[in-house]
């Protein structure tokens, strides 16, 4: 796995695959991306607000059967192993995207795996914010509606933009799982030339370029939760 | 004449069981409009508690809370948040938002009741003025001492323009000279736009300040309520007697020469009796020694000043003294 450069003709046919494949499995990985990111938030943002400002003491509280399913709910999806939820969720790409097969087919599962994460991480996130800001607007006459979009979500801004960052860090490692199941990219491009063809290199190429977007991904989001944090003194 | 606010037999408990505190006890009280009232008790008398049930961030479990004679318990959750903006709360802790700049923090509750933004940008900077803080609009509040927060979230108070201001104990973070201008700032504002101020403290020195009538809480009980002035000169409950009690100034052991101990009742202002009392005998004096409270410029408690040796002098100043309204003197004898 690590003799990569012995024999040039392997190495010569290998950089022709990188040239060729490189640009598109990087494409695949970053729409698909940003698709999964974007559903996952669609769901998971709306259920974290759901889980602070639902429950007995929050802002407008749910009736308790209604917050207990939904904390099992997350909580059974986030405990199943990432790649048994996919085998099993993959069913319901059919339903949604028409295929079960291809990167398209992958985006549901991921989704599912991704979207109570999403949601754990918001809440805890809105729960950082101080509780006396929320009763200052409660003092004012602010609706549950108003408080949520003006106080809760703005105030633990920085706080969400890091947990966003975890959580694009994660989609990009369930991607790179994906591969196995039929997801196209850099993890598929990893599995398919390296694991079952024996092209290490392509394979090295691949996971070298992972490692890079997870790490560009992660000092741009820390970077930005810290620009846009305005209790921190000597920035803004 | 029936109040701005009356609260009537509010009663609220916390917790079950063991756990269980009675924070309120069938309390009524009642603040005219106009009034800056304080509310003072020792930590966990239930000051907090019943501040909040004035505009129900607590909901008390028995009792009413009347505004304008109209009963906020009663009101759909709706008709309650259109009450709530005529009536502001200041807190201790100042609860700004600090992703917000002060001028967009005092834009708040403009925006949240659907203010232009531009017009909510200019009463903003003219709040800003009135706070004194012309020049911190664009400030973060972790740019901004403590006072200078009070001062912004003051403002924002103001901007739905409240009837009431609620403030819980909006000076106990702050250093004496900074809670001397934040009372100021609070009594000009209770004068030039007629708001009803309402004080909840734990310090003595803040109702002396500014308050004209106050309640003691007591245990989650009002032990008393009148004028600032009657209940600090003359307090009758056992609570009352123990935030008041005027310390007795006390001449030291070493001291020589005669003293005299004045004590006020309340009925002037000690610098005015003392001025007075040198330009008509044409004697001077020093004053050794006061354990006096000002209310509403006017003064309680006890003064120690010299008096001469020669005994018509001595008779003269004292006879002077005691012929003053609310003020009685004699000569000290005990330390010599
Ligand atoms: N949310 C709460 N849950 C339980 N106990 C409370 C709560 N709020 C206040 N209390 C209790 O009620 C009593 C009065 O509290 P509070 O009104 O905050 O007093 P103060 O403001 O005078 O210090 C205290 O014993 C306190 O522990
Ligand atoms: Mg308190």
């Amino acid at each position: 796995m690590f003799d990569l450069f012995s024999d040039a003709a392997k190495v010569a046919q290998q950089m022709e695959i990188i040239c060729s494949e490189y640009g598109f499995a990087l494409w695949e990985t970053m729409y698909s991306l940003l698709l999964e990111v974007l559903f996952s938030y669609v769901i998971g943002l709306p259920l974290g607000v759901l889980l602070v400002t639902g429950e007995k003491e929050g802002i407008r509280p749910l009736p308790r059967w209604l917050m207990t399913v939904l904390n099992a709910v997350i909580n059974l999806l986030r405990s199943v192993p990432f790649l048994i939820l996919m085998i099993i969720a993959l069913p319901l790409s059919k339903l949604i995207v028409g295929t079960k097969v291809g990167t398209a087919a992958t985006i549901p599962p991921m989704v599912i795996a991704a979207f109570p994460l999403v949601a754990r991480m918001v809440e805890s996130s809105l729960r950082e914010v101080n509780q006396g800001v929320v009763e200052a607007a409660q003092s004012m006459g602010a609706s549950a509606l108003q408080i949520v979009g003006k106080v809760l979500l703005p105030e633990a801004l920085p706080s969400l933009i890091s947990g966003g960052t975890i959580t694009v860090g994660t989609i990009l490692g369930y991607g790179a799982m994906a591969g196995i199941i039929g997801g196209g990219g850099l993890g598929k491009m990893a599995i398919n030339y390296g694991y079952y063809n024996f092209k290490f290199l392509v394979m090295w190429a691949a996971v070298i370029g992972l490692i890079i977007l997870v790490q560009v991904f992660q000092s741009a989001g820390t970077r930005i939760a810290v620009k846009c944090d305005k209790r921190l003194r000597n920035r803004s | 004449m029936a109040g701005i606010i009356e609260l009537k037999g509010l009663s609220k408990t916390f917790g079950t069981g063991e756990n269980q505190v009675s924070a309120l006890k069938n309390v009524s009280v009642s603040v005219e409009k106009g009034d800056i009232f304080g509310i003072i008790g020792l930590s966990g008398a239930g000051k907090s508690t019943l501040v909040r049930c004035i505009n129900l961030l607590e909901r008390p479990d028995q009792g009413s809370v009347l505004f304008h004679g109209k009963d906020l318990t009663e009101l759909k959750e709706k008709e309650l948040r259109l009450q709530r903006r005529k009536i502001s709360m200041i807190f201790q802790s100042f609860n700004l938002l600090d992703q917000r700049t002060a001028l967009d923090n005092i834009c708040f509750p403009m925006e949240l009741e659907g203010v232009p933004r531009k017009k909510a940008r200019q009463r903003a900077k003219e709040l800003l003025e009135t706070v004194g803080l012309p020049d911190k609009a664009d400030a973060y509040p972790v740019q901004l001492s403590g006072g200078q927060k009070q001062r912004i979230a003051i403002a924002r108070a103001l901007a739905s323009d409240p009837e009431v201001l609620l403030c819980d104990e909006a000076t106990s973070a702050l250093d004496p000279k900074t809670t001397g201008q934040i009372l100021s700032l609070l009594q000009t504002i209770n004068k030039e736009r007629g708001i009803t101020v309402i004080i909840i403290t734990h310090q003595m020195s803040v109702i002396e300040q500014i308050c004209n009538r106050v309640a003691i809480l007591d245990s989650g009980e009002v032990a008393e309520i009148g004028d600032v002035v009657d209940v600090f000169s003359n307090p009758q409950s056992q609570a009352g007697r123990r935030l008041v009690s005027p310390n007795v100034a006390e001449p030291a052991l070493d001291w020589d020469i005669p003293i005299a101990r004045i004590a006020f009742n309340g009925s002037v202002s000690e610098e005015p009796v003392i001025a007075r009392l040198v330009t008509t005998t044409g004697i001077p004096v020093s004053i050794m020694g006061a354990a006096t409270r000002n209310v509403d410029g006017k003064a309680f408690g006890t003064m120690l000043i010299s008096l001469p040796e020669d005994p018509g002098k001595k008779k003269e100043i004292l006879d002077f003294l005691n012929g003053c309204q609310g003020v009685s003197a004699e000569e000290v004898t005990e330390h010599v």
